[in-house]
């Protein structure tokens, strides 16, 4: 079963090929197979070890198999164990050769040594062989009710192993209520605590199917089991510990009485040396306290102290963990730790990760207070030898000077940042102060004498770059030589790459033309000619757009492109608060490392406690959603969407308040930084406002028109069921049977864009016109959705569809597979219109 | 919920692989985690495509579980780091060489560490009596009686019993209990030469070979240093409460009896002065190290390292007292021992810089060791260590020592 690959992968000329090796092997096994004589064990032994070692380094030697069985007749322990270890990882492969395994393992399930036993049973429920199950019966119900607790632990999780075997057999045995009955009254901890995670799992599972099974599954969260496991919590071990506290964060209690017990009881779970189960009872605590405020903050001073140390005191790895759930809760309660700011300062040795962490903890307490203290810190962090640190903490000082109120001395900081002369510093810093800028006009002056000294020629970065040429363009009249700097950036136009700063060229120059005419002219028809002949779509079209505002009326292309702007009183945040929400109902969890709610990266079939699918990753994770999971990336992606986008709304705003006569679509909550948006929005704006123009605008308004609202959706012509229903493996057999009856390309209109920052939205829209979602992945800008629909009355006829959505580009492309393929064509109709709704009100 | 564990070799390979359950982990996710770029491969918890990851790296050596299902990424790492203690507890060590020549009994752990995903006994004690170690003394009985089992006839009592932590009877002919309070002192002094921060984590470590069920009561002259604990799970809770009193029944063998933080020191023990000025592509460098508050006991194993700057070309460093050593990847080592009586140590020369460059912008950060034996640095005292009822030849012993965790100076 492993796969050959990985030894192929790594060859190392000690190891052996694997072929005549596994053969000799064979031979060798099958003579000592029936010897008796003494010293057989030894040499068993050391064969043994051979083939596990094989196993081990990946080579394939399951055709030993048999051999490994016949020689299985020991009183050797330790032979027992690798034979066990063998069989269990084989025997999926040989469900024929394993009947000969049933025999010994039996057997010896029956021995006197408890151990013995117990290792026979386990190895016995791992061999996951269906149609040896009847085998397992037996053994498992005298297991559960041996004299030995180290027997019975085995057996109540071999039980949960028969039930994802055969859960009918299990069933059918009648095991739940044994286990039950053991829960609530054997006296070893270990088997109480393995009874509760196995009847956890078996319960919800049956559930769905089982009224019986659910009400047992409501029973786990009575007041008096979970009474019964907490009073006793210190008896069991660490894990068990988790187990349970994450069994009592589902209780509901009944009164605050209830709730003060629970608190008292789990108290000193907090001093506890494991980190899960502190954070366990952490949030325990968090979640009993949410309906009561004040109690809730002394929950918060309580639970500080604890987390901090072990922050400080475990492995970073352990740190990393702990933090991401601290940023978390300061999000939440900023004041908490406010004033242990020092815990969060980097120390040299510390992994990257662990430190960029703490830089965003830095941040997000940075207060009135101690704003001062904490960009001191970062400063330093600035001119340290560690380049990716130096970068984070720039950033990080801008995030706090955009926060603040009092941004004097930080403004002083960051032009000193400047005038350190490293490049990756200088970038940083760039993109901050324009930010700033357009937070605080009024420090205008100041920064931009620094920034007017900077040569654009030290600056490679596009961010960086842009950033300079958006403020030579929006403070030309404050530098005297911003005309001829932007000239010179025009003339090396083949030498720019980069779109974003050829976008922002263009931009420049006709803010720099309307301020200073003269000078810039000549540059300015250099930059439209060069944009209109550009690759880049973008480019050429915002290049042409100008091109014809221009050429319609100076005035209005001026009221366009550079209006009286409005300082941005608030960034747009790239988390709303429904999210953050979320994230804190699944505290302790992945979700908080990745920061975002776990529907957003588990995908509905594994989003249940525990199931799993052996073909993972056929339809719910593309490959280019996985790549977008990686967090770094992520970051870097909002980060430049923020930027972006706010960068757009600023224009947008302005737009809106010179032409307030027409109506144009508010777009204060979009987040996408798209062109064709910028087109859609100021395209009706130019129009309206000349009516009688006589330019054809429609060329270049085409795009953006059509992502407007369609007229009149025109009836559907198919009638879908509202209620169908489809499991998802049976979406994937079909999705693999049926050929693609159609493919086919459409918009989606910029509200929907904006609504998709919560994927979920599209799902509930869909549905409400009876398309449901099967699955569903993906980050901004690109998602997936799987959908199926069945025709009303006719529950034979399915429609199956992939819909990649593109949030950049506002475009959507979907693939149709039918059952019946003459109405594919139909139903693509229904789903585009559907589509086209989406986000509308 | 773990599905699977892998122990990968500081080159990628994979050295043992521990399936959990029924859903077999294909080995090919350990060649995708090894190419990702180093950035994301470092982070503890990782997305892949079709698992989600959780790795710990210790001494060259991956620890790799993989999961499908939510579950507290907490309880993953710790379960690892665990696994790592355990493996090189009785391993004597973590390397490559060990694992492989010891893979079986690594599988033999795993299998009593974690069932089914679920993670099950992890006391090093409890696993001590079910396996035992390769050591010398094991190998040299099997070689003497012939019996080559390196399993335990009887099973371990301590596993049934309401004390885990502990066997049922042990007897020793002499009854020893040490205690011993180990501190790490981190520190960072910034650009201007103050203290901006200032800790000690410390633990109170014991080793106890006591007979029979031996009841203890541990007590600090001062306690109320002690800012945030942990206790190992044999601490009763309320004696501390409201006595600030240890008592326990003690884990036979090696233990951490408890952790403590104590925040806000006001002084190291050392000062370190260093000054770079730097001047038409040259720097000059001088570093002074002193004492700035005597502990009271000497300060040992003095050294002092940084990162030379990319920028810096070559380097001419000195010192009039102890070694000073440049590695190639410009990690400059200064080991000083003890500070002499009659002279400040100091380190002292010149970096050149990369041409072109006319003065510095990077600056290093000095990373100081020392450590102080005798002394807890905290100032924690132990008073005494009672036992209910004492055992024949009894021996009682304490300890502490110092010795600096993260004690960066900033320039």
């Amino acid at each position: 079963m492993a796969p050959p690959a990985a030894s192929q992968r790594y060859p190392s000329p000690s190891q052996p090929s694997g072929k005549s090796e596994v053969t000799d092997l064979k031979s060798q096994l099958r003579q000592l197979a029936g010897s008796r004589a003494p010293g057989v064990d030894d040499s068993k032994r050391d064969l043994f070890k051979k083939v596990i070692s094989y196993m081990t380094i990946g080579i394939d030697v399951s055709s030993v198999f048999g051999e490994m069985v016949m020689c299985s007749a020991t009183s050797d322990i330790v032979l027992k164990k690798m034979c066990y270890l063998y069989v269990g990882n084989y025997a999926k492969g040989n469900p024929d050769l394993s009947l000969l395994t049933i025999n010994f393992l039996q057997r010896d399930c029956k021995d006197q040594d408890p151990m013995i036993r117990g290792l026979a049973l386990r190895s016995l429920c791992s061999l996951r062989v269906p149609n040896l199950v009847e085998y397992l019966v037996g053994p498992l119900g005298s297991g559960l009710k041996d004299n030995n607790s180290y027997v019975r632990t085995i057996a109540v999780t071999g039980v949960l192993k028969l039930y994802h075997i055969s859960a009918s057999t299990c069933i059918d045995a009648d095991f739940p209520a044994t286990l039950k009955s053991l829960m609530l009254h054997d006296s070893d901890a270990q088997v109480v605590a393995n009874c509760l995670s196995a009847l956890q799992e078996i319960w919800s599972l049956e559930a769905s199917h089982s009224e019986e099974a659910c009400r047992e599954k409501e029973s786990l969260l009575s007041k008096p089991v979970i009474y019964y496991f907490l009073n006793r919590i210190k008896e069991f071990n660490e894990w068990a510990q988790c187990l349970i506290l994450e069994l009592a964060v589902k209780y509901v209690p009944s009164d605050s009485n209830d709730i003060f017990d629970i608190m008292n009881l789990l108290e000193d779970r907090l001093q506890h040396a494991n980190g899960a189960v502190v954070l366990a009872t952490v949030k325990v605590f968090l979640q009993l306290t949410l309906s009561m405020t004040d109690v809730h903050q002394q929950v918060y001073e309580r639970i500080k102290s604890p987390l901090l140390t072990l922050v400080s005191s475990g492995s970073p790895e352990q740190s990393y963990a702990i933090l991401s759930h601290l940023h978390l809760l300061v999000v939440r309660a900023p004041f908490i730790f406010a004033s242990d700011y020092k815990h969060f300062y980097c120390q040299y040795n510390e992994p990257a990760y662990v430190k960029k962490l703490k830089l965003e903890m830095l941040t997000a307490i940075a207060n009135e207070s101690n704003t001062y203290e904490i960009v001191t810190e970062l400063c330093e962090y600035a001119a340290n030898v560690d380049i990716a640190i130096a970068r984070e903490s720039v950033r990080a000082v801008g995030k706090i000077a955009l926060q603040q109120y009092d941004v004097n001395a930080i403004v002083d900081r960051l032009l000193q940042f400047l005038e350190m002369e490293k490049d990756y510093v200088t970038a940083e810093t760039l993109v901050l102060v324009k930010d700033l800028l357009r937070k605080y006009p009024q420090w205008s002056h100041d920064c931009i004498s620094v920034v007017g000294g900077i040569s654009s020629k030290n600056i490679q970065e596009p961010k960086a770059k842009s950033a300079l040429i958006w403020m030579l363009g929006e403070y030309a009249q404050d530098m005297s030589d911003a005309p001829y700097i932007l000239e010179n950036l025009i003339e090396n136009w083949e030498e720019e790459h980069s779109a974003e700063v050829r976008l922002h060229l263009l931009t420049a120059a006709m803010k720099c033309f309307f301020k200073r005419p003269p000078e810039t002219q000549k540059a300015l028809g250099i930059a439209l000619a060069a944009g209109m002949a550009d690759f880049h779509q973008d480019v050429h079209d915002r290049a042409l757009f100008y091109y014809r505002v221009l050429q319609y009326d100076v005035h209005v292309a001026e009221r366009v492109v550079s209006p009286p702007k409005q300082a941005v009183s608030v960034f747009a945040d790239t988390q709303s608060s429904e999210i953050k929400d979320r994230i804190f109902d699944e505290f302790n969890s992945l979700s908080v490392v990745y920061q975002k709610p776990s529907y957003m990266f588990t995908d509905k079939e594994h989003r249940g406690p525990f199931e799993f699918s052996d073909e993972i990753g056929n339809i719910p994770i593309t490959p280019e959603a996985s790549g977008d999971i990686v967090p770094a990336q992520q970051f870097e992606a909002n980060d430049k969407d923020l930027l972006l986008s706010t960068d757009e709304k600023d224009d947008n705003k302005g737009v809106s308040i010179t032409g307030s006569a027409y109506t144009a679509p508010s777009h204060d909550n979009s987040n996408i930084s798209s062109q064709m948006q910028e087109l859609a929005i100021s395209g009706p704006a130019t129009s309206a406002a000349t009516p009688q123009s006589s330019f054809d605008f429609d060329d270049i308004f085409g795009l953006g028109l059509s992502t407007a609202p369609a007229p009149t959706p025109s009836p559907p012509l198919l009638k879908l069921n509202p209620r169908a229903a489809l499991d998802p493996g049976a979406f994937q057999q079909k999705w693999r049977q049926l050929p693609i009856s159609l493919t086919q390309d459409c918009s989606v209109n910029p509200q929907g864009i904006a609504a998709l920052t919560v994927p979920q939205s599209l799902i509930k829209h869909m549905q409400s016109h009876s398309i449901h979602c099967i699955a569903s992945g993906g980050q901004s800008p690109n998602f997936k959705f799987f959908f199926f629909a069945q025709k009303e009355s006719e529950p034979s006829s399915n429609y199956f569809t992939e819909c990649v959505i593109n949030s950049s580009s506002a475009k959507a492309q979907i693939k149709v597979k039918a059952d019946e393929q003459s109405t594919s064509q139909a139903f693509a109709t229904v789903f585009e219109t559907a589509l086209s709704e989406f986000g509308m009100p | 919920m773990l599905q699977c564990i892998f122990l990968l070799s500081d080159s990628g390979e994979v050295m043992l692989e521990k399936q959990l359950t029924g859903h077999r982990v294909d080995r090919s996710i350990c060649a995708w985690f090894w190419d990702q770029p180093d950035s994301f491969k470092s982070l503890p918890v990782i997305a892949s495509p079709t698992h989600y990851l959780f790795q710990i790296v210790r001494d060259g050596i991956t620890f790799l579980a993989c999961t499908q299902v939510e579950m507290p990424p907490l309880m993953g790492i710790e379960f690892l780091c665990r696994v790592a203690d355990v493996l090189s507890d009785y391993l004597g060590g973590l390397n490559e060489d060990l694992v492989k020549d010891n893979f079986i009994i690594v599988y033999e752990l795993l299998d009593e560490m974690i069932d089914n995903g679920f993670p099950l006994t992890t006391e090093p004690n409890i696993l001590r009596e079910m396996i035992a170690p390769p050591n010398l003394v094991t190998k040299m009985l099997s070689v003497v009686t012939g019996n080559a089992s390196n399993v335990s006839d009887t099973l371990p009592s301590g596993a049934g019993s309401c004390v885990p932590w502990r066997p049922t009877d042990p007897k020793y002919s002499s009854n020893e209990v040490y205690v011993d309070l180990v501190e790490e002192m981190d520190a960072i002094v910034n650009r201007d030469g103050e203290l901006v921060k200032c800790e000690v984590y410390g633990e109170v470590q014991m080793s106890s070979q006591l007979t029979g069920f031996p009841d203890l009561t541990l007590s600090f002259a001062n306690p109320s240093v002690l800012e945030d604990m942990r206790f190992h799970p044999c601490v009763r809770f309320r004696p501390w409460e409201s006595h600030q009193l240890l008592s326990f029944v003690p884990p036979d063998g090696q233990f951490k009896l408890m952790s403590y933080m104590v925040k806000k020191l006001k002084n190291t023990p050392l000062y370190v002065k260093p000054q770079i000025t730097s001047d038409s592509g040259t720097c000059r460098v001088s570093v002074l190290v002193g004492i700035r508050s005597d502990p009271g006991k000497t300060i040992e194993s003095i050294t002092l390292s940084f990162q030379l700057p990319h920028c810096v070309s070559s380097a001419d460093l000195s010192s009039n007292h102890g070694t000073v050593t440049i590695l190639s990847n410009k990690t400059c080592t200064w080991t000083i021992g003890r500070i002499p009586s009659d002279k400040t140590p100091c380190l002292s020369g010149t970096l050149a810089l990369e041409t072109g460059l006319e003065r510095l912008h990077v600056y290093p950060t000095f990373k100081v060791g020392f450590k102080i034996m005798g002394i807890a640095l905290s100032g924690l005292r132990i008073q005494k260590l009672d036992l209910q009822t004492i055992p024949p030849r009894l021996y009682k012993g304490f300890r502490a020592q110092t010795r600096a965790g993260d004690f960066d100076v900033r320039l």
